[in-house]
C-alpha cells in the first residue's frame, strides 16, 4: 500500500519534472531560433559592412548638405575675390591680344578705336561691381534652386554607379523572417521579438527552478524514508528516472550564448551624425547536443570523432550508468551480480564525463567570455568624432543549471547505491570518484 | 617540430595576406582610384536636362551682366569724354542684340566645359593630387614598411612575387600537413601495437611490469607532443568584398583578418595573458588539467606499480593512479566547444543559402577554415590511452587497487 502511495506521489513528481524539462527544451529551442534570426537581420554583413548602407546613409547627408547649402557672408567674399581675379586676368589678356602689333589695316584700326574709347585702369575698376553681380545672381533663390537641382541629380548619377548586393539580400532575408514574425516594419519587429524574449527568459528560468524543486522534493521524500528498507528500491528507481529526465533536459537546453556586437558607431561627417546601431558581430547559441550535432556533421573525420566521444563519455555511457545502477538494485540476484552490470553500477566512474563536462564548459564560458571582452573592448573607441560602444551579451543559460544539477543528483545516487547495496553482498568498497574529495 | 615550422609558414602567410596589405594598403587603392577618377571625370557627362538647367543658369548670369554693364554707361556722365563714349556705345552697341546672343555664349561656355580635352586636364589634375597625397608622410611610411617585411619574406622563400610566395605557401603547406598527419598516425600506430602487445602477453604475469613501465613512457611522449604540436588553427577572413563605386568594380578577395594555429601550450599563454582574473583563472586550469594532472597520473601509476605497499595504497597516489584521468578530458572538450562556438559560426551563410541568395558577393566574416590539427587528436588519443592504462594497472596491479 505504501509503496503504491510512493510511487503515486512520486509519480506525480516525475510527471510535473518531465513536464517542465520538455517546455524548458522547446522555450530554449524557441528562444535560440529568434535569437539567430534577430541577429540574421542585424548581421554586420547587413550593416557597417554594406555598401548600400553607407550610400544611404551618405548620400541622405551630402543631400542634406546640398539642400540647405547658402553661402555665408564670408564665403561670398571669397568667391567674390576668386571672380575678381579671373576677370582681371580676362582683362588683361584681351587687352594684351588687342595691343599685339597689328598687321592689317582693320587690326589697326580696332586697336586704335579700343585704345581711345577704353581705358583699362577703368575696366579693372569695373571689375569688382560685375564679380558682385554675378554672385548676387547665382545667389539669387531661382538660381540656388537650379544649381542644387543639377548637383542633386548628378549625386543621384554616382549614386546609381555605387552599390553592392547586399540590398537584395537583405531584402529577401528581412521579408522572409518579418513574414515569420508577422511584422511589417524593423521597429515592430524590434519590439516582438524583445517581448517575446523577456517573456522566455522569465519562463525558462521558472521552469528550471520548478524542475530543480521536484528533484528537491524527491531528495526530501528520500530523506524522510531513509529507515524504511522496503521502499528504498522504488524510490531509488524512481529517482533515476529523475536523474534521466533531468539528463534529458540539461543535454538539449541551451548551455552557452555568445553574442558580440557593436551597440553604436557613431561619426560625424561634415557635420552630419552618422550611425549604425545593433550591429550583430557574432551570435552562437547551442546545446550539448547541439555541439555534438554540429561536430559530427562536419565532413571533417578528426571533427566526427571528436563528436563521437563526447557522445560516448558526455550522454551514453551517464546513460548507462544510470541504467546499470537500476538493474544492480531492481534485477534479480543473479542480474545485479553480473560482472558488466556491476562494472556499470560502480566502476565506470572514471569513464562517465559529464561532470567534466561541467567544468569544462564553465571553462569555456569563462575563457571565451574573457577574450571576447578584451577583443570587444578594443574596439571600444571615443575619440570625439568617433564613437563606439561594444556589448557583449554572452551568457550561461539555464541548461547549464540543469545539467550542474543532473551531476550532483547523479552524485547522491551514487552515493546512497552504495549505503543501499544488498547487505549480503561484500560490501563494494569503490573508490568512486565521486566521494573523493578532490 | 614539423608544427611548429608550420606555424611559421602560416605565420608568414597570413601576414602577407593581411587585411593591411589589401584592403588597408594605398598601394591596392591606387589603381582602383585611378580608374574611377578615370572615369568620371574624363567620362565627366551631363545629362540633356542637366546641361540645360546649367545652360539656363549661365545665360542668367550673362543677362545680369549686361544689364549692369548697360546701366553702368547709362548713368549720367559728366566729363565730355564719357559722355561721348555713352553716345558711341548707345549708338553702335545694341544691348537687345547682345542679349539675344546669351544663349549662344551659354551653350559656347558648357561646351567648353564638355569638352574632351579639357576632360584629360582635368583627370591629370586630380589624379596629381592622389599621387601627391599618397606622397605625404604618413602612408609613406607605412609603405616602406609594408615593402621592408615583403621584400623580407621574398627573400625567405626566394620567390620575386606575391602570387609566387602564395603558390609557394600553399604547396609547402600541403607538404607539411601530409608529413604531420603521417607522423601522427606513425605515433598512433605505435600506441596501438603497444595494446595489442597487452593483449598478447595479458597471461605472461612476469612481463606486466615492464611492459607497463616500457607503455607509461609512451604516454608520456604522447602528451609531450600533445602539448606542443598544434590543436587548432583560428582562421577568420572576411570572404569577399564586392562592389561597384562610381562605376568602378572593387573586389578584395580573401582579406585575412586572423590566422593563427595554436597548440594547447599557446591556449594558455593567451589566457594567462589576459587581463582579467577569470581568464587567468582557466588558463590556470587548463594548465593544471593539461599538464600537471597528467604528469602527477603517469608518476603515481608508476609508484603505485613498482612501489612498495604503504607508498602504493596512499590515497593520494591511488586516486591519481585510477581516476584522475579523465579531467585532461577537460581540455579536450574546451576544444570541442570553442571550435563549435568560433569555428562553425555559418550562421549567416545557411542562412541565405535557404533563401537561394548567393553570398559570394556579400562582405561576411567568416571562420569555417577553422579546424583541429594534429595536436588535438595526439591529445585526445593521450587521455583514453592514459585511461586504458589505468585499467590494465588495475588488473595487473599486486596492491588492492581500491
Amino acid at each position: 500500500m505504501a509503496n503504491i502511495l510512493l510511487i503515486a506521489s512520486l509519480g506525480i513528481l516525475l510527471c510535473g519534472e518531465s513536464y517542465f524539462g520538455y517546455r524548458l527544451h522547446t522555450i530554449s529551442a524557441e528562444q535560440e531560433q529568434i535569437k539567430e534570426d534577430y541577429s540574421v537581420v542585424n548581421n554586420i554583413t547587413f550593416g557597417i559592412f554594406s555598401v548600400d548602407q553607407w550610400r544611404e546613409k551618405i548620400s541622405a547627408v551630402v543631400g542634406q548638405q546640398v539642400n540647405s547649402f547658402s553661402m555665408t557672408a564670408k564665403q561670398k567674399a571669397a568667391l567674390q575675390a576668386q571672380v575678381t581675379d579671373q576677370l582681371n586676368g580676362l582683362i588683361n589678356k584681351t587687352v594684351a591680344q588687342i595691343n599685339k602689333p597689328q598687321k592689317s589695316l582693320g587690326g589697326k584700326l580696332k586697336k586704335l578705336a579700343f585704345n581711345s574709347f577704353v581705358d583699362e585702369d577703368e575696366l579693372h575698376a569695373l571689375v569688382p561691381v560685375f564679380s558682385k553681380t554675378i554672385i548676387t545672381k547665382i545667389n539669387s533663390p531661382a538660381s540656388k534652386k537650379r544649381l542644387k537641382r543639377i548637383a542633386n541629380s548628378k549625386m543621384d548619377q554616382l549614386e546609381d554607379q555605387t552599390y553592392d548586393k547586399t540590398e537584395i539580400a537583405k531584402n529577401a532575408m528581412t521579408r522572409q523572417i518579418f513574414a515569420k514574425y508577422q511584422v511589417s516594419n524593423a521597429a515592430d519587429f524590434d519590439k516582438s521579438i524583445r517581448n517575446h524574449l523577456s517573456a522566455i527568459h522569465t519562463l525558462t528560468y521558472n521552469y528550471a527552478y520548478a524542475m530543480l524543486g521536484c528533484v528537491l522534493a524527491g531528495l526530501v521524500l528520500w530523506l524522510i524514508l531513509r529507515k524504511k528498507t522496503r521502499l528504498q528500491t522504488t524510490l531509488f528507481i524512481m529517482s533515476l528516472l529523475f536523474a534521466i529526465v533531468l539528463l534529458a533536459s540539461g543535454i538539449t537546453t541551451t548551455i552557452i550564448e555568445v553574442d558580440a556586437r557593436i551597440t553604436t558607431l557613431n561619426f560625424k561627417l561634415l557635420d552630419e551624425n552618422i550611425a549604425f546601431t545593433n550591429q550583430v558581430l557574432f551570435f552562437q547559441s547551442k546545446s550539448i547536443l547541439g555541439i555534438i550535432e554540429t561536430l559530427m556533421k562536419q565532413p571533417k573525420p578528426d571533427s566526427i570523432l571528436v563528436g563521437a566521444l563526447l557522445m560516448l563519455f558526455v550522454i551514453m555511457l551517464p546513460v548507462l550508468r544510470l541504467l546499470g545502477k537500476g538493474l544492480h538494485v531492481w534485477g534479480s540476484d543473479r542480474f545485479a551480480d553480473n560482472k558488466v552490470v556491476r562494472y556499470l553500477a560502480f566502476e565506470s566512474g572514471k569513464w562517465d564525463m559529464a561532470d567534466v563536462m561541467v567544468v569544462g564548459v564553465a571553462m569555456t564560458y569563462i575563457g571565451l567570455n574573457g577574450i571576447l571582452k578584451s577583443q570587444l573592448s578594443n574596439l571600444n573607441m571615443d575619440t570625439g568624432p568617433l564613437k563606439t560602444v561594444t556589448e557583449n551579451n554572452s551568457s550561461l543559460q539555464p541548461g547549464y543549471l540543469i545539467f550542474v544539477a543532473y551531476v550532483i543528483f547523479a552524485m547522491v545516487l551514487s552515493y546512497i547505491l552504495k549505503r543501499i547495496a544488498k547487505p549480503q553482498e561484500k560490501n563494494p568498497q569503490v573508490l568512486d570518484e565521486e566521494n573523493v574529495p578532490t | 617540430m614539423l608544427s611548429s615550422n608550420q606555424e611559421d609558414i602560416k605565420k608568414d602567410y597570413s601576414n602577407i595576406n593581411n587585411i593591411t596589405y589589401g584592403l588597408f594598403s594605398v598601394g591596392q587603392w591606387h589603381d582602383k582610384v585611378a580608374a574611377i577618377i578615370n572615369h568620371q571625370v574624363r567620362n565627366f557627362t551631363m545629362t540633356k536636362s542637366q546641361k540645360k538647367e546649367l545652360q539656363i543658369e549661365v545665360e542668367q548670369v550673362i543677362i545680369a551682366l549686361i544689364n549692369k554693364a548697360e546701366a553702368l554707361v547709362n548713368k549720367p556722365k559728366k566729363t565730355v569724354d564719357g559722355k561721348i563714349k555713352k553716345f558711341v556705345i548707345n549708338t553702335f552697341v545694341d544691348t537687345d542684340k547682345i542679349k539675344a546672343q546669351a544663349p549662344a555664349f551659354a551653350k559656347t561656355i558648357i561646351a567648353q566645359v564638355d569638352n574632351a580635352a579639357n576632360k584629360k586636364k582635368m583627370s591629370k589634375m586630380a589624379m596629381g593630387k592622389f599621387t601627391e597625397m599618397e606622397r605625404t608622410g604618413t602612408i609613406d611610411s607605412t609603405l616602406t614598411a609594408i615593402e621592408v617585411t615583403t621584400k623580407g619574406m621574398y627573400k625567405k622563400y626566394h620567390v620575386a612575387s606575391t602570387a609566387e610566395l602564395n603558390q609557394k605557401f600553399n604547396t609547402s603547406l600541403a607538404d607539411i600537413r601530409k608529413s604531420t598527419y603521417g607522423y601522427c598516425f606513425g605515433m598512433l600506430g605505435c600506441i596501438v601495437v603497444v595494446l595489442s602487445l597487452w593483449w598478447v602477453f595479458r597471461k605472461r604475469t612476469e612481463l606486466h611490469t615492464t611492459l607497463f613501465v616500457m607503455s607509461l613512457l609512451f604516454a608520456f611522449i604522447l602528451l609531450a607532443v600533445g602539448l606542443t604540436a598544434s590543436m587548432i588553427e583560428v582562421d577568420a577572413r572576411i570572404k569577399s568584398l564586392d562592389f561597384m563605386l562610381l562605376g568602378e568594380h572593387v573586389v578584395f578577395k580573401d582579406q585575412v583578418l586572423f590566422f593563427q594555429s595554436k597548440s594547447i601550450m599557446d591556449v594558455v599563454l593567451v589566457l594567462i595573458g589576459q587581463s582579467a582574473v577569470d581568464s587567468i583563472l582557466v588558463g590556470v586550469l587548463i594548465l593544471v588539467f593539461s599538464v600537471l594532472f597528467p604528469i602527477m597520473k603517469l608518476s603515481s601509476t608508476g609508484i603505485h606499480l613498482l612501489g612498495n605497499r604503504k607508498l602504493a595504497e596512499n590515497r593520494f597516489i591511488k586516486y591519481f593512479a585510477f581516476q584522475s584521468g579523465k579531467w585532461s578530458m577537460a581540455d579536450v572538450i574546451v576544444i570541442a566547444i570553442l571550435m563549435t562556438y568560433i569555428g562553425l559560426n555559418g550562421l549567416l551563410e545557411s542562412q541565405l543559402k535557404s533563401l537561394h541568395i548567393n553570398s559570394n558577393f556579400l562582405t561576411i566574416i567568416t571562420t569555417n577554415n577553422t579546424a583541429l590539427q594534429p595536436g588535438y587528436i595526439i591529445f585526445i588519443s593521450f587521455v583514453l590511452y592514459g585511461l586504458t592504462l589505468s585499467t590494465i594497472l588495475k588488473f595487473i596491479t599486486p596492491h588492492d587497487s581500491h
